[in-house]
């Protein structure tokens, strides 16, 4: 029977002894090394995920439909029609086809809002609100509008915990991208 | 999400590439003053970008930073003489000034001294003292910008601390620690009720009453601005604004009459790096007691292994992780500090985190706004020869805020003020 292989103290307080543990195979200086992240596990840790991407007006409208018809994960591209009671009514930038608001957040897990100068606050809060009362992350991107910037802002912020103002249009796809959408 | 090439793009600092041209735009934090205190004092090795340094201090108080090998057999000049105005390499004695011109060769004849004398220059930057660093620049001479303007360097020396640490891990990783805000209600929980340089500020029940907070991400002429707010008072917001200026500047969000404080992170290589920590008043001196807990590691500060830059809580010793303080709720990782806290974490990553396979959120906006600038003004540079944010001098004059604004008012709209450097003037903080 092979003899029990000495275990150190653990390193709880500063000092001499703590400096003189040794390496283990659990320590974090192993554990950080390029070559140990070699092993790290591959396999995918999360479900693809289930965006809406929606415009809120005239000149994000054009933005959202060029991105529609981009390859993207999961992502839905939409566009702000009209408010109805309890609900909205959206339009696919693709396909042009609408739907509703509540049936196109049963399973989605992120809402982007993109807004300009023309962006109505009445659809960020029915959207900010219905996005809210399901649990799913709500973000806005704010493009590049100059003065008006700020009175969009001001109508996005009770409505989206994230808020981005952008000053070109490019960084739209870049930061969706990110997101995985 | 970032592709491998974009994040190789970012990473990577050595001389030649993009992310290291760009790097090379700027004048960065070289050594602490500290490190070279008086004339003929102890060369220093520093390695900056992938390239390996000697620092000096010569007997005219004039310092010099250049190739670490002396041109002759390839001798490391740490085992130099630091004596009479130059450098002299122990091996043969070849002697070198602060701009790192072979000044002596003293086997050869004296006819042949001279001429072969001025063909022999060691690469070397022009380093210069301003508040308690020291300062470089590494790019093109033809562009040298103007002097560093961070207000933290330019305040009277009394008003100003700075330390350093070493990281073990790439730059990028570092620095987007510092733009990642909606860390600090979890991880530095511990620090806002305890720490002697956080307590008693007004902001923190703020900070402690709501959890979750909203994020707003406003692009700068430098950088960023990051805003957090929570719920204050019916009606209002309780602000804090972090900005951040390229390519490595961050400043935290004051708290009460505490003093500033915020990061530098430079490239050592691609592996490790430096963060350069400063606190900082506007108007006052630092209190003796303020200035011993910063040398104590309490704020943004750490203890070291004696003698060393290495900090004493570090990878070798996992971090003096205390499983009790964390079942307790003293801390919420169970690692004691804020900066070791944050470099814990960051340092578990690997040396370079791969980003393609990491699954941001929309609370991610500030590291995502951060490397599309980065990103833009690297392709900017190489492609096109534009000077990135961050180098003019206008850029740096930013300070962070902590402010109570009306709920319908922007922040970038309120703060517009208080987020200039005004001499003089206090911080605007709560």
């Amino acid at each position: 029977m092979s003899a029990p292989i000495a275990q150190p103290e653990p390193a709880t307080q500063p000092g001499p002894a703590a400096q003189r543990l040794p390496t283990l195979l659990s320590s974090c200086a192993l554990a950080t090394t390029a070559a140990e992240a070699r092993y790290r596990i591959t396999a995918p840790a999360f479900a693809r995920r289930s965006s809406r991407v929606i415009a809120l007006d005239r000149q994000s409208r054009g933005i959202v439909r060029d991105m529609g018809g981009r390859s993207w994960g999961g992502g839905h591209f939409l566009v702000f029609e009209s408010a109805l009671p309890d609900d909205a009514l959206l339009r696919h930038a693709g396909t042009g086809g609408t739907a509703l608001l509540s049936e196109e957040l049963d399973g989605a897990d992120t809402v982007v809002m993109v807004a300009s100068a023309g962006a109505n606050a009445e659809a960020a809060s029915i959207i900010g609100d219905a996005a809210a009362a399901r649990g799913i992350m709500s973000a806005g991107l704010v493009l590049p509008d100059g003065a008006g910037v700020n009175k969009v802002v001001a109508a996005l912020r009770p409505n989206a915990m994230v808020l981005v103002v952008l000053r070109d249009v490019a960084d739209v796809p870049e930061v969706l991208s990110a997101l995985r959408v | 999400m970032l592709k491998q090439e974009i994040n190789d793009l970012l990473t990577q600092t050595g001389p030649g590439t993009p992310m290291g041209d760009m790097f090379r735009q700027y004048w960065i934090p070289a050594l602490l003053a500290e490190e070279l205190p008086e004339n003929d004092c102890p060369p220093v090795r520093v390695k900056l970008l992938s390239e390996r340094l000697i620092a000096f201090r010569d007997s005219d108080g004039r310092y010099g930073l250049m190739d670490e090998f002396c041109a002759h057999r390839g001798v490391s000049l740490w085992f130099g003489r630091n004596e009479e105005s130059g450098l002299r390499c122990s091996y043969h004695g070849w002697k070198y000034d602060v701009n790192g011109q072979c000044v002596e060769i003293p086997s050869e004849p004296d006819e042949r001294h001279s001429s072969l004398c001025s063909k022999i220059k060691l690469k070397s930057y022009p380093m210069v003292k301003i508040g308690d660093v020291l300062w470089t620049y590494m790019g093109d001479p033809a562009t040298t910008p103007d002097l560093p303007q961070w207000e933290f360097a330019r305040v009277p020396a009394e008003q100003s601390f700075t330390s350093k640490r070493w990281q073990e891990c790439n730059w990028l990783q570092a620095l987007e620690g510092g733009i990642d805000s909606s860390h600090v209600s979890w991880l530095h929980s511990d620090g806002l009720k305890n720490d002697p340089l956080f307590k008693g500020a007004k902001g923190n029940k703020y900070n402690l009453a709501d959890m979750k907070p909203f994020f707003e991400v406003v692009e700068s002429e430098g950088g960023l601005f990051i805003g957090v707010r929570r719920n204050a008072e019916e009606g209002h917001y309780y602000w804090r604004i972090t900005p951040w200026v390229m390519p490595s500047f961050t400043m935290i969000p004051p708290r009460g009459d505490h003093p500033i404080h915020g990061h530098f992170w430079i490239p050592i290589d691609d592996e490790n790096c430096w963060v350069f920590t400063y606190d900082y008043h506007p108007v006052r001196p630092l209190s003796e007691s303020e200035v011993q807990h910063m040398k104590d590691g309490h704020g943004v500060h750490n203890e070291f292994v004696p003698g060393t830059y290495r900090p004493l809580q570090n990878k070798d010793n996992d971090y003096l992780m205390d499983r009790a303080a964390q079942k307790r709720g003293d801390t919420y990782s169970g690692i004691k500090g804020i900066s070791m806290q944050d470099a814990s974490l960051q340092e578990s990553m690997g040396p370079i985190v791969d980003r393609a396979k990491e699954r941001l959120v929309s609370t991610d906006s500030g590291i995502i706004m951060a490397r599309r600038k980065l990103w833009r003004a690297v392709e900017a540079l190489r492609d096109e020869g534009v000077t990135p944010p961050g180098v003019d001098v206008r850029h740096q004059e930013v300070r962070s805020a902590a402010i109570v604004l009306p709920k319908d008012q922007s922040f970038i709209e309120g703060c517009a003020e208080v987020l200039r450097v005004r001499p003089g003037e206090k911080h605007a903080s709560v």
